[in-house]
């Protein structure tokens, strides 16, 4: 494809304070690709998604959304964008309907289109029961499922996925691994998903980006990070934990527990 | 466990709740930029205040009771209605038992969704803690949301009217107090158990939406006691002294009664004796069994109370109800409209902000009903209808940045929708002018069942709108470029609630500048002062909306 891609960040710094949280992080999400951000607690992966999506103000660098400047074209680029967040906080005084009626009419959509959506959504999801209840009476993977359907409400070329699979029961993980898969086939489309669940990202992503401290410690398909670590068949977690030196960490970690464990 | 072992937990939770009420983390409120070890003290002082706000206002009600009760002769000379002294003795204490009654409830139905929702209960559940200790934390914790107010009613009304109609009276009052706050103690948790299933957790729909938004209109109505009371003790006295001229009789037994004038009348009795309570034996009969039934119920409510605060504190925020087949089809609006039915609709769910909306609406309602006080046709009843209006404009107007909090709710997320700032503007601007047209509505409809001109006054009406639009743009435009340069919040009503309070100023003067114009070009006859006041609104619009929609803002 010529175009610009859906999703490209080049020397992407943020810092709070003193503290470095994402160095001169380069990625590019390609057409028809599933995009993995992995990275333990802290290692900067919602703070990158954040200055994807336009809530944090990067400290250097650019993030490009189909050519677009995140802080130049804002509005053009959130419209493209659909958003999951790592933590569900939303407007807790409305109901699922409510919430969906405002995402749907902020984004302009077609009644006809946003109707049908949302009747295939709320099925798949299973979500009637819910679906006139206040945000706040949802349990977490009920809440995670309104985030989803507002995400892929408007069907935006760009999916950017902060540990979306939380909280959702086994059904709707799979629907939604399914869905995702479905989603980039057509092949202009682009997600970022970002996640610390490695079975997950293995299955799921076409390819990973390693984050470590802010720093991309290895990116690209799970063979080319195997070959890169020269683990022949090991598994992503083993290639993530070599890569971001942290093996020695958990087997010293396991072994301090001893018997407690 | 023993109650040393549950005033701990209590305080312990105590403390997790005054932090909610102040903060509202768990509403995903931003935590403020101070130290956080200063977040704690802070919220706990902050409560303590809170608290010794509403016993201080008590304090005085009672103080004022009791001095009235000195001077007997006030009926005569204020109300004009001659009324035995016993009488206007219960008729006072009637007057200040309510009041008790209103404050402690509405102080109750302000803290109770905070207490329900902030979950400090539920937290302490599954630790190894015995029911009856558990039990006694919820209730210790219940009583210290009331504990200043509450001693206030308890202590300074005995104290007061016992100095002033004597000891025995002090003592004779003592039930009616008690009852009054075990009565506002059971009246805030059962509505507040209402408010956490069928209005912060009501479903979505009409039937719902009128349940809600009635709720909230009776939540502000204790806030208009003290005004509904004044306005009503001249036609309550007059009545008073008509039963006692008629003595005893089915309307006087009725009377001895009803909740609070029944124990009103046992500090008048110890005091000043029965003359012109209607005592005869029916009377003393519906008196005697009366009293003891008000004090019973107090206790059973006192009782109740306690023994229910940890179940409900423990009701999940659902309605019960069965649930229906629901509609799953949503209806999208344009933008503007979408902004404002959002915040419509999370304000029908959140009393604080139903408030600030109803605020105006209420006022002007409460200041339109008073021209029914004045003579028809009156200049001061024309006067009151238009403070009505000028008012509903002010406190439009002042509240106007607070809405902008509702934007905290869910600040992250709401900032990756593509809703410009232009966009998110208006529709604050659009529910501030929607707030002022209904409130004055209100007003033009009491003065359509007066004789005076309601043209003129529908022209005043419209001259200020342009000035409550362009002081709502002027407020809202300032908030947004501050908040924006910064990246933070809009408004934080705790942390950066100041400054909201700040542009408000410059808000209010927009607001006020046309009020003043007509007020100086009335002289000159009132269409005069309202082309006047046109002429100014008019021009401050064509002067904000430039500054808050024009090109900077996205």
């Amino acid at each position: 494809m010529d175009g610009p891609p859906p999703l490209r960040a080049s020397d992407l710094t943020v810092r709070y304070g003193e503290r470095v949280a994402v160095d001169r992080l380069s990625f590019t999400v390609r057409p028809g690709e599933i995009y993995g951000l992995l990275g333990s607690n802290g290692a900067g992966k919602t703070s990158t998604i954040k200055s994807v999506v336009g809530l944090v103000r990067p400290d250097g660098g650019e993030v490009l959304v189909f050519g677009r400047d995140v802080r130049r074209d804002g509005l053009l680029v959130k419209s493209q964008v659909g958003y999951v967040p790592e933590t569900s906080l939303l407007y807790d005084a409305l109901t699922p309907r409510e919430f969906l009626e405002f995402v749907a009419s902020v984004r302009r959509l077609d009644p006809a289109a946003a109707n049908e959506r949302t009747h295939s959504y709320v099925a798949a999801f299973r979500l009637e029961a819910e679906f006139e209840e206040p945000i706040l009476t949802l349990s977490n993977g009920t809440r995670q499922k309104v985030l989803l359907i507002a995400a892929l409400l408007h069907q935006p070329p760009l999916l950017v996925l902060d540990e979306p699979l939380n909280s959702l029961d086994p059904r709707s993980v799979r629907i939604m691994k399914d869905l995702l898969r479905r989603y980039v086939a057509a092949g202009d489309r682009g997600i970022l998903f970002s996640t610390h669940t490695m079975e997950v990202a293995e299955r799921l992503c076409h390819r990973v980006g390693i984050l470590d401290h802010g720093v991309l410690r290895g990116e690209g398909t799970l063979e080319a990070l195997r070959r890169k670590v020269a683990a022949g068949d090991a598994t992503l977690e083993e290639v993530f934990l070599r890569l971001t030196e942290e093996g020695e960490g958990v087997r010293a970690a396991v072994d301090s527990l001893g018997a407690s464990g | 466990m023993t109650w040393r072992d549950a005033a701990r937990l209590s305080d312990v939770a105590f403390t997790e709740l005054s932090l909610q009420a102040i903060y509202a983390f768990r509403q995903g409120n931003v935590v403020p930029p101070d130290p956080a070890h200063r977040l704690v003290p802070r919220a706990r002082r902050r409560v303590l205040e809170s608290k010794g706000i509403v016993a201080f206002v008590l304090g005085i009600l009672t103080f004022l009771a009791a001095y009235a009760l000195r001077e007997s002769s006030l009926a005569t000379a204020v109300f004009r209605v001659p009324v035995p002294t016993g009488v206007f003795e219960a008729g006072v204490l009637t007057g200040l038992f309510s009041l008790d009654v209103a404050f402690l409830w509405w102080t109750g139905m302000q803290v109770l969704p905070t207490f329900l929702a902030s979950g400090v209960m539920p937290v302490l559940e599954p630790l190894p803690i015995d029911d009856r200790t558990m039990r006694r934390a919820a209730a210790l914790l219940y009583l210290r949301l009331f504990d200043l107010p509450a001693l206030t009613v308890l202590f300074a009304t005995p104290v007061l009217v016992g100095f002033s109609l004597g000891l025995w009276a002090g003592v004779a009052v003592l039930p009616g107090a008690a009852a009054a706050v075990g009565f506002a103690l059971a009246l805030s948790l059962v509505t507040g158990r209402f408010f956490v299933r069928r209005v912060q957790g009501s479903r979505g729909g009409g039937g719902a939406t009128v349940v809600r938004w009635t709720y909230l209109v009776l939540w502000l109505v204790p806030a208009f006691a003290m005004f509904g009371l004044v306005t009503a003790a001249p036609d309550f006295f007059a009545f008073l002294g008509a039963v006692s001229i008629e003595g005893p009789s089915p309307t006087a037994h009725v009377l001895l009664a009803v909740f609070p004038f029944t124990l009103a009348v046992l500090p008048a009795l110890a005091a000043s004796g029965p003359a012109g309570l209607g005592l005869d034996p029916a009377g003393w009969l519906f008196l005697g069994v009366a009293s003891a039934a008000y004090c019973l119920l107090a206790v059973w409510a006192i009782v109740w109370v306690l023994a229910s605060v940890r179940q409900v504190s423990m009701v999940p925020p659902a309605d019960p109800r069965a649930i229906p087949t629901p509609r799953i089809d949503v209806r999208t609006q344009p933008v503007l409209l979408a902004v404002l039915t959002k915040d419509l609709r999370i304000a029908s769910r959140t009393p604080g902000y139903a408030f600030l909306i109803l605020l105006p609406m209420l006022d002007a309602l409460a200041i339109g009903l008073w021209t029914f006080v004045s003579a028809p046709d009156s200049s001061v009843a024309f006067g009151l209808a238009l403070a009505a209006v000028t008012t509903a404009a002010l406190l439009a107007t002042f509240f106007g940045p607070a809405f902008f909090a509702i934007e905290v709710l869910a600040f992250s997320y709401g900032r990756t929708l593509p809703l410009s700032d232009r966009s998110l503007l208006a529709g604050k601007v659009l529910l501030v002018a929607l707030m002022y047209l209904v409130a004055s509505g209100i007003v033009l409809g009491i003065t359509l069942v007066r004789v005076f001109d309601p043209a003129i006054f529908a022209l005043f009406i419209v001259a200020e709108l342009p000035a409550v639009v362009a002081a709502s743009l002027l407020e809202l435009g300032i908030l947004f470029r501050r908040s924006r340069a910064r990246g933070l919040p809009i408004t934080n009503l705790y942390a950066g609630a100041w400054y909201a309070v700040l542009v408000s100023i410059p808000g209010v003067i927009v607001a006020g500048a046309p009020l003043v114009a007509f007020q100086a070009a009335r002289i000159d006859g009132t269409p005069i002062g309202v082309l006047a006041m046109a002429a100014v609104a008019v021009a401050e619009l064509a002067f904000a909306v430039p500054f808050a929609l024009g090109r900077e803002v996205s």
